[in-house]
Formats: structure tokens, sequence, C-alpha cells
């Protein structure tokens, strides 16, 4: 069993380990440091210990060979027989991971229809594309993507899978990592590689994106990490690039989830996730009736309407605006955030996009902290004077 | 029916402050509270119950305190609980619970439906849940919104996607992952707090289980956190000052300047 | 800049009304930034014949804050936080502010400790060493969190926790003011009083205000309206709840309650109004109501009848605002919600169960119960206590569209304990006779209720009206107040001549004179205006 310790004769109580814990699982008593129970063995406090007086224990599992793994693979999501973006900006990424390790990129294309698929992939930077099309993937299936998915990895062994967090990804990629009994981790919003160990680094937000974690998994394979649509840039399309295309065959197994029918939102506007400019609601605008406002803003600059946390709890938006940690990322050419105060996990979906304007009325809100033009002021007031100006202008 | 709903204590917050002296975080006295999205599940087994009959467990691995948290799910509703709680079990990625989540649901055994918050606060990967259903291995269904009719052998839900929602039919039993948009949770009655005050919540260890040890813990962790560090996000921002008309109009000025308008 | 007395132009709108929803008129508008700038304008004025309203937040109900002509001082932009005092010997704390400081912001910086204050003096910087945040809090509660604190203590506010804390006035510790001839004054409680009726008040400057009190004695229930007399009173008194006639308010200091370590809400339903009463009287203490001895003074006893409950059903299906809202469940005729405040989980545990045992004596089941023992479960009660007002608005707006004449009548009375199951049966029965809607919720622990008539057209709108009055008449008789925590302001002066008779009217206007001859500072308020009616 993996186990942490203070060695009392050497810990002074300096309380250096206290605030490198992350967790508050370390009290001083008796001028000594104190494991508590809620430690998870993370190691903060053993690196911050100038007395090595903290030993932590990680015992020897025996693991397999993992030589014998290579190769970056990006599962390349489908919808209605489109490539998802999120596929294309993982391949952009998978190459610069590839390059540092010398191998190859490979896509995943699995569906119906999805063949007609594969010539794009590798324009933008799939080496090698195995594709499994088949009628009876037309829906989405948990387990007959695992199952095709996994059964590959085990033949082929790649050391890396990239996946996109979208709604299929987060419950397709775990049952994939478990079958494989790999690790996976969850909405990198960075990957890299050491140069050093060949490991992949894998950096993502904890605490609501209050902290980043990097993560690494260096006994098993392969390696897997799912990313937000929007984090990473898609590369151009090269036409003239060439690569494979692996034509899988595909076992139909019975399965035990079937969708027996689907609705599309009625997309309002435009679609926050693909909108150059979004105008986004916060808890600030203090009033339902203010919506209206950010509405008719929206409209007038061609832009799509998008919602803090606190707006979409209290029902004044819809989820499906809803941007930041547990909503969507996005990473517009301009974000106008009105009476959004700028929670850390607000910022973490957004705080990409490359000019942010902040309408506030606390001067002390954290969106000013991220905000290239920051307007302190009353929505109610600043709003109106902004849609006559711009339809004036118009 | 029988049901089991996997919880977990979080954090009440996720705010990290910084001590700017030390630059070290301070995380003190923060409350532990179930996590919010668990609350979901546990009323939507609650309503299960209410409509056609059902024993619940709450299952949660965690520190020995979480007991506390188990009979505040009792106080809601729930019949009874199991904590997994073991120094073994510590700094378990999300792989590692799943697996000793997966030796807690057998040794309740005979269940129906798996029902589970679709993330937790201060993880936020969503990732127990399916994992759990694989190595279970039975079907999942992940965020769903409405259950819409549960039978014999099956469950019909709604469940949100990126593009509007899907109704999926699942055989049982099964792993459902639920947003908050499935529910109102209650709060706890009087009644319900006796309850909960008065259960007893057994805690199983290590010991109590034919375990693979090389699959629980720190050690049984495929990941590992290798360091942590606090994202900045400061950049130089330009205030806009004046009247509203002033503001408005010197914000037009700039988004002009920076070709962000669309005429 | 800021002591200029600007013309009123068309962009000052929204300075005309308050949350009255009336609307008044006036001359000319000031901001001033600072107790010196307010001074000065008054001090110009003061060589005029013109009237001048003050105004803070404008959340009131009763329309004191709305100008009825003149001038208008909005003093929105005195909003800082100027000094802390800590009394170590009573462990006291005392926070001083500007008029214009908003509850929300107070509550804030309690909550967090982080005050801002910008030229600590000595006895602050002391004071805010010992300060640790969560520690202390501030009773007073009133629904509306954006109330500017002036206004509060104008009107002697209340809230749900004025059951066990009492309103606004215990917590003023010291007042400066400005009369409407520019002296000033700085009263500090326990330092100034009268001697029987008769008073002297000495200003700033050495010179002295001598009066005589009214002799009228003050209904012995929770109140609002009129002037706050007593024989040998404090004068601090004065000018707390008397909305802003005798003085200006351009500085407060308040004191600070310890935290209590566990804080509780309960929110029981019952199966009908009779059973609902005697729960309520039960949690009094009144042993004879349920037969169960209840030996804990509650912070908080909040009504909601079957018409409010029955209306949140309504708007939760309609608005999404409310769809968050708790599901009631059909059973759910009306609710009771309780507050339980003490040192730790286990004491408050006791208290719970001591409740419990009445609700068994009047069969009403521990199941129909929301225990709130955390934050956030006490935020998802109070967004349902809420809910229950703003629905109202929102209900009235919309018939208001039909017909823009259309208000909500609200009623703000609170009578004597006995009188507690009298007054139900009046409410409830004159509505059903004149067949009105209405819901009625709020302190029922003080029996004070607030019931709200919801005209649907012009017919209920003049029979509501006339019902208001008879009610002021009925509440007077039985030796309540018109006006248990709004003011009186300016909507509710024809009430107030109800319950003071034309004698005690005529007592305060000398009071009033005293300070204000020319009767130029906040016209309207308390008194009905010879000139003018409703605005």
């Amino acid at each position: 069993m993996s186990s942490i310790k203070v060695i009392d004769e050497k810990c002074i109580g300096c309380k250096k380990c206290v605030s490198a814990c992350p967790f508050a699982a370390i009290q001083i008593e008796n001028k000594k440091a104190v494991i508590l129970d809620n430690c998870t063995l993370c190691g903060s406090c053993v690196e911050s210990c100038r007395f090595n007086a903290i030993e932590l224990t990680v015992d020897e599992v025996a693991h397999e060979d993992i030589s014998t793994y290579h190769g970056v693979w990006v599962f390349a999501e489908t919808f209605d027989g489109q490539l998802r973006n999120v596929g294309l900006e993982l391949l952009g990424q998978a190459q610069q991971l590839a390059a540092d390790l010398h191998t190859k990129v490979t896509a995943v294309l699995i569906g119906h229809p999805v063949k007609h698929l594969a010539q794009e992939l590798i324009a933008y930077g799939a080496d090698d594309v195995f594709v499994a099309d088949d009628t009876s993937l037309k829906d989405f299936n948990d387990q007959s993507y695992t199952d095709i998915m996994a059964s590959l990895v085990e033949k082929q062994k790649p050391e890396i899978i990239l996946l996109g967090a979208t709604m299929y990804g987060r419950s397709f990629a775990p049952r994939v990592a478990a079958r494989l009994r790999t690790g996976l981790t969850a909405d990198c919003t960075g990957l890299s590689i050491d140069l050093e160990t060949k490991l992949l680094e894998q950096t993502r937000p904890a605490f609501g994106g209050n902290l980043m974690a990097t993560i690494i998994c260096p006994y098993y394979r392969p390696q897997m990490a799912t990313v937000r649509p929007g984090v990473f840039a898609t590369l151009p399309q090269d036409e003239t690039r060439t690569g494979q295309i692996h034509e899988l065959p595909v076992k139909k197994n019975p399965v035990d989830v079937e969708t027996i029918a689907r609705v599309l939102h009625e997309e309002q506007g435009v679609s926050i996730a693909d909108a150059e400019v979004i105008v986004a609601a916060g808890r600030g605008i203090n009033s339902p009736k203010n919506v209206q406002l950010v509405k008719e803003l929206a409209e007038l600059m061609g832009a799509a309407v998008g919602a803090s946390r606190a707006v979409v709890d209290l029902g004044w938006l819809p989820y499906s605006q809803q941007i930041g940690q547990t909503g969507k990322t996005v990473g517009p050419k301009l974000y106008i955030a009105v009476g959004v105060s700028g929670a850390i996990q607000h910022l973490a979906g957004m705080s990409s996009a490359q000019t942010i304007v902040a309408i506030n009325s606390d001067s002390d809100a954290p969106i000013f902290k991220v905000a290239h033009y920051a307007l302190v002021g009353d929505c109610s007031e600043l709003l109106p004077e902004l849609i006559a100006q711009l339809k004036a202008v118009q | 029916m029988k049901i089991i709903v996997c919880v977990k204590q979080v954090p009440a917050t996720n705010e990290v402050k910084m001590d700017p002296v030390t630059n070290t975080i301070i995380r003190e006295g923060v409350e532990s509270i179930l996590n919010p999205f668990d609350t979901y599940a546990i009323e939507e087994a609650i309503r299960i119950k209410e409509k056609q009959g059902a024993q619940i467990t709450a299952l949660s691995m965690g520190i020995p305190s979480v007991v506390t948290l188990l009979q505040e799910a009792v106080s809601l509703g729930v019949d009874d609980a199991i904590l997994l709680s073991d120094r073994a079990f510590a700094g378990a990625d999300t792989m590692a619970t799943a697996y000793t989540l997966q030796l807690g649901v057998e040794s309740i055994g005979d269940y129906d439906l798996i029902l589970c918050g679709k993330m937790a606060t201060d993880g936020d990967t969503a990732q127990v849940g399916p994992m759990l259903a694989e190595v279970l291995g039975i079907p999942q269904i992940t965020d769903v919104g409405e259950i819409l009719e549960i039978g014999t052998d099956f469950i019909l839900c709604r469940r949100m996607t990126d593009d509007g929602y899907e109704t999926v039919k699942s055989k049982l039993p099964a792993v459902i992952t639920v947003t908050k948009e499935i529910n109102i949770p209650r709060l706890p009655s009087i009644a319900g707090m006796k309850r909960g005050k008065a259960a007893k919540v057994p805690v199983m260890t290590s010991k109590d289980f034919q375990l693979e040890a090389e699959r629980i813990g720190l050690s049984g962790s495929p990941t590992q956190v290798v360091r942590t560090f606090i994202p900045s996000h400061d950049i130089a921002s330009e205030v806009l000052t004046g009247s509203p008309t002033e503001q408005a109009e010197a914000l037009i000025e700039k988004l002009r300047e920076q070709k962000l308008l669309n005429w | 800049m800021s002591t200029e007395i600007q013309p009123y132009q068309v962009e000052f709108d929204e300075y005309l009304r308050d949350e009255s929803r009336s609307v008044g008129h006036a001359d000319s508008i000031s901001f001033p930034k600072n107790e010196d700038e307010l001074i000065e304008i008054v001090r110009k004025l003061s060589k005029t014949e013109i009237p001048v309203t003050v105004q803070g937040a404008r959340t009131g109900l009763a329309a004191a804050a709305v100008p009825y002509g003149g001038h208008l001082i909005n003093i929105g932009r005195m909003t800082r936080i100027l000094g802390a005092r800590y009394d170590e010997q009573d462990n006291r704390f005392f926070l001083t502010a500007e008029p214009g400081v908003l509850l929300s912001q107070l509550r804030k910086a309690v909550s967090s400790g982080e005050f801002e204050i910008a030229e600590p003096d000595d006895l602050t910087q002391a004071a805010l060493c010992r300060y640790k945040a969560g520690e202390w809090f501030f009773s007073p509660d009133p629904t509306e969190a954006s109330a500017a604190l002036a206004g509060m203590v104008a009107c002697n506010a209340s809230g749900a926790r004025s059951f066990c804390y009492g309103p606004v006035r215990p917590y003023v510790e010291a007042l400066r003011l400005v009369l409407v001839d520019g002296r000033t004054l700085h009263i500090r409680r326990g330092e100034q009083k009268a001697k029987g009726r008769d008073f002297c008040l000495n200003l700033d400057d050495g010179s002295y205000i001598i009066g005589k009190l009214p002799d009228y004695a003050m209904p012995k229930v929770k109140n609002a309206s009129g002037y706050y007399i007593e024989e040998d009173m404090d004068l601090i008194d004065l000018f707390i709840g008397g909305e802003g006639t005798l003085g200006i308010i351009t500085q407060i200091e308040l004191r600070l309650l310890p935290m209590p370590k566990a804080v509780w809400g309960i929110t029981t339903f019952f199966p009908d109004e009779k059973s609902a009463l005697r729960f309520v009287r039960g949690l009094r203490g009144e042993k004879e109501a349920t037969g169960v001895e209840f030996s804990v003074k509650p912070a908080a006893i909040e009504f909601f009848n079957h018409k409010a409950l029955d209306l949140l059903r309504i708007q939760k299906q309609k608005i999404a605002a409310f769809a968050h809202i708790q599901e009631l469940k059909a059973t759910y005729y009306n609710a009771v919600y309780t507050e339980f405040h003490a040192d730790s989980e286990e004491k408050v545990w006791e208290m719970v169960e001591q409740m419990n045992q009445m609700l068994e004596a009047l069969g009403v089941s521990p199941e129909d119960t929301w225990v709130a023992n955390n934050p956030r479960d006490m935020e998802k009660l109070l967004v349902f206590r809420h809910a229950v007002p703003e629905s109202v608005n929102m209900l009235i707006d919309q018939r208001r569209q039909k017909d823009p004449a259309i208000t909500k009548l609200g009623t703000d009375m609170a009578v004597p304990d006995q009188y507690l199951d009298k007054i139900m049966d009046m409410y409830n029965g004159e509505i059903q006779t004149n067949g009105l809607d209405y819901v009625a919720f709020g302190h029922i622990g003080d029996n004070h209720l607030h019931v709200n008539i919801l005209p649907r057209d012009m017919e209920d709108y003049r029979k509501g009206k006339a019902l208001y009055l008879q009610w002021a008449n009925a509440v007077s008789a039985m030796g309540g107040t018109v006006s248990a925590e709004h003011g009186v302001g300016k909507l509710k002066a024809p009430f107030l001549a109800v319950m003071m008779t034309d004698a005690g009217i005529e007592q305060m206007r000398a009071l009033k004179a005293v300070f204000d001859p020319q009767g130029h500072l906040n016209p309207g308020n308390m008194f009905t205006m010879k000139k003018e009616g409703d605005a």
C-alpha cells in the first residue's frame, strides 16, 4: 500500500507543507506536521519540505512493456455525416506531438456514412486513417464504438490517443480507457511531450480552473486525453498531403443501448461554438428584462448570445448557451461580457477569445482582469446607449 | 427495484486563495459537501422510489467523515448507505476509483440501476460513471436530463447532447449519469433528519474485499499529477470612462479600430 | 461640481419614482458626494423658499423618496464606509457609514471583512485588527437588499429576523444630521435625552432646539408609523423612523451583532389555516395553543397563506425564473417559516425537536417540512420566500398592461398578539365578501402580515382601497399600527391620520415645526399635504 508519513525527528513545524497542500490535509499539532485523512497522496508537501521530513512511499507495481507502443491517434468524431471541428483541431496538435516523438499521426473514423471523410482527415494532418463505416454505426453508441476502438488499439498499440471532450467523447473515452486499463485525462488545455522522458504532459484545470495540474501516465499505454472543442487551433488544410486509408471490417455485435429519437436544438441566431462574436450575459444584468437588451445587442452585431452559469441557473437563458467549465468553451474574435463577474469557471471557457470587452457595475469584478476593454457601469444604462449608437452608425 | 447512487464528498467551494507573500495556496477551513450533481442523482432515485417503489443504497469512497454526508443522503430518502474507506484507497484517480466502486457495487449485488451525478465539481472529469459501467460490464447513458420510463428490464431516457437531445433506451442494469435539468433536489424534512441521524453507515475497507491490490489507491492509478500551478490571467486592460454615452462611443471607436465591427 | 443644483431634465426620470411605483415631479436635482457638499446644498436652499426631498436607493414602498415638487437631493453617491470601532468591554463592534451605503454593500463588507476604509483613524485601525470575517452580522434584513442605510434608518426598517432582534432602531448608535436651515447635529445614543416630554437638543454650533414631545402613547406592537415618542426618551430615536421630516441623515454609526454559530431555517406546511395559527402562537410561547411548552425564541416566524402558495404554483409553471424553486405538494395549504439561531448545531437541533413536538400535537407530519442547515440550503429557502412578493409584482405588471392605473394594494399593519385570530378572520372574510383576489404573507410572529390585494380591474381597485381604509380603522381600534415596517411615506399618510386622530397629527406637526417651521423638508411624508394630493 502506498503511504505517506511525517518523520517527526526531521520536522520542525515550519508549516511550509501546510500551505503547499492543495487539499488542506496537513495540520501542525505540537509543532509537528500531521497528515489528515483527506490526503490524496499528491506529493505536493514532499517537494515543499526543505528538511526531507515527509516520505511518500509508492508501491512498485509490475507493469507491462510499454516500449512497443507507437504513434499518436486522434478520434475523429462525426455528426450527421460531417466531421466535428474538434477532431481537426486535435489533428493539428497531434502533428506537433508526433514530430517530437518522431512518429506518425493516425485518425480513427467510426460511423455511417463516414468513408468519404477520410481524405479530409489526411488533408488536416493524418498520415493514416482507420475507417469503420457500417449502417449499424449510424448512431453514436458507447458499446459498439468502444468495441471497435479498443480492439483496434490492442492490435495497433498507439502510444497516445486524443479525443474531443464533446458529450459523446466524454461518454465514450472513459469506457475505452477502462477497457484498456489505462489512464485518461479529461479536458486538457495543454498537451506536450517531455523531451527527456518522452511522456505526454497533459495540463488541465483543477478546482474549477483555480489551479492548473499537469498529469502524466507513465506506466500504462496508450496515454489518453480528452480536449474541449476550441482549445487548439485547426491547422490549414493541405490538399496535397497523402496518407493511407484502412477500412476495418465491422462485426455486428448486439448492443444494449439504442437511440430511439434525436431532436436538434433549434438554433436561435448564431451557435456559440462557431460564433466570431459573442455577447454574454451574467448575473450582474440584474433582471431577466435586461436579457432582451443583450439579445438586441447580439443581433445588431451578428453575434451569438452566451450566458454565465448563474444566468442559466436562474432560467434566464438555456443551458445550450452556457459558457465555462460546465458549459461550452469558446474562442471568438470578440467577446463582450455583460454583467459577468468572471468566476474562474467562466474564464476557463472564454479566456482564449481574442478581444474581450467587460461591462460590469462592480469595478472589482474579476472579469476586468482578463478584459482588453473595461467599462464600469450599469448595463441597463450602457446597453441602450450602445444599441442606439450602433444603430446610428450602421 | 434496487438502485445504487454513487456519491462523492467535495469542497463547498473551488476558490483557491493565494498567499501573496509565500505564493502558496491557502485552503483552510473549506467546508465539505455532497457533490452538487450527486444530489440530483439522489433526488431522482427517491422520485423513482416514490413512483414505483425501490430500495436505494448510497455508495461512496472517501475519508471516514463522509459517513455524515451519507447520513445526509439517508435524511433525504435513501434507505441505507455504505462507505468504502481505507488509507489504501487514497490517491485514487478515476480508474482506481471506478474499480473500488465496482467492489462496493458487487458487494451490494443484485442491482437494477446505478445513478451518478454527471461529474464531481472538484475534478470535473465526468469519467467515473462511464468507467464504472465498463468495469461492471453494463451499459450506460450519460448526461440524462429526464428519465421517461423504467420497465422491468429497460430504461428510457432523454440525454443531452451537443446538438440537442436524444431519446435513448438501455437494458437494465445500467449506469445513468444525470444533469441538473433532471429535477429539483428536495431539502430534508425533520422526519428525514431523524432517520439520517439514526442511520448506521457500515464502513468497508480493503480487507473486506478480495481485490487486486495493484488496481487501488495511488499505486493503482494510471495517471499521476506531476505539478500544480496557478493560472495567470492578468492582462493590461484599457478602462473606458465617462458617462454611459461617452463609454459607448469610446467602445465603438475601439472596436472599429480593431476591425471588429461588421460595417 | 457635485454641489451643483441642476435643473430637472427628462434623463432624471428614474429619480421621480420608487418601488411603490408612484411617480412625482421635481424642479431641480443634486448628487452630493460627501457630507460637506450636502450641507452646502442645504445651506443654499435654506435661503430660498424651495422645498427639498431627500432620497436614497428608492426601494421604499410608501413613496417617501418620491418628490412632490421642489429640489431633489439624491444621496446615492455617498457610499463610503468611513470607520470602525470595537468596544472590548461589551464585545460590541460598530461601523460608521455614509447614508447612501447599500445594505447589500454593507453585508458584503461585514461578511468578508473588507471595508475599504480610505483613511482609517487610530480607533478604526485598532478595531479592524480585532475583526474576523464571519464573526459578525447586521441583523435587520428587509427583503430588498439594495436599500440604502439612511432609508432604512429613516423608516426604521425591519425584516424577518426582527422578530428576535428588533428593527433597525436599537442598532443605530449615532447619527450625524443636517437640519433644514443648514445647522448640523451629531447625536450619540445615551448622550441627549428628553426630560419627561420636554427636550432641549444641542447642535454642533452651540445653539439648541427646545421643544415639547407629543403626548400620545405609541401602539404596543412592531411599529413604523409616526414619531417614536416616550417620556425621557433618547433624542436619537426621534430621527430613527422620522422619515426625513426632522433632519437629513449624513452619517450613521451602526452596531453589529456577534454571528450565531448555527443558523437553521425550517419551512413547515400545514393542511389548514387554523393549525398554522396555533403553531405560530405556540412558537411565541403560548402553551395553551398547542399544549406543548416551547421555551425558545425563534429568530423569525413568517407565514405564507394558501393564496400565496397557489400563486407560486402558477408562476413556477409560467415563469422560467421561478422554475427552480422547490416543488410544492398538492396537499400543502400554507406555510410557516421559522428560523433558529444558536451557539451550536446541537442546540438548534434541540429547538427543532421541541418544535416538532408542537407539530405532532397539531397532527402535522414532520415529513411536511423543509430543513435548511447550511448557507446553500438557507439560500434556497430565501429564494422561495422572496419569490412570493416577486410573483405578486410580476402579476401586477401584467395587469397594469391592461389598465395602467392599477397598482397592488399592499398592507403593512400589525396588531397586538391577542388579536391574531381576529385579524386573520377579518382579512379573509372581508376579501371574500368583496370578491377580491389577494395573497397574504409576512411576519406573522408580530401579527404583521402583508395582505396584497391584487385588483383585476378598476372596480377591484376601488373596492380594495376602500377596504384598506376600513382595515386601518379596525387595526387602530385594536391598538395596532397602520405601518409596522415600510413607514408611512406619502401613500399611507391618510391611514396615519386615522390611527393618530387629529389631535395626534397636530402634535406631530407641532414637533416638526420646531425643526422645520416652513415645512420644507421632505414635504408630504407622514402628513397629508394640504395643496397636493396623490401625484
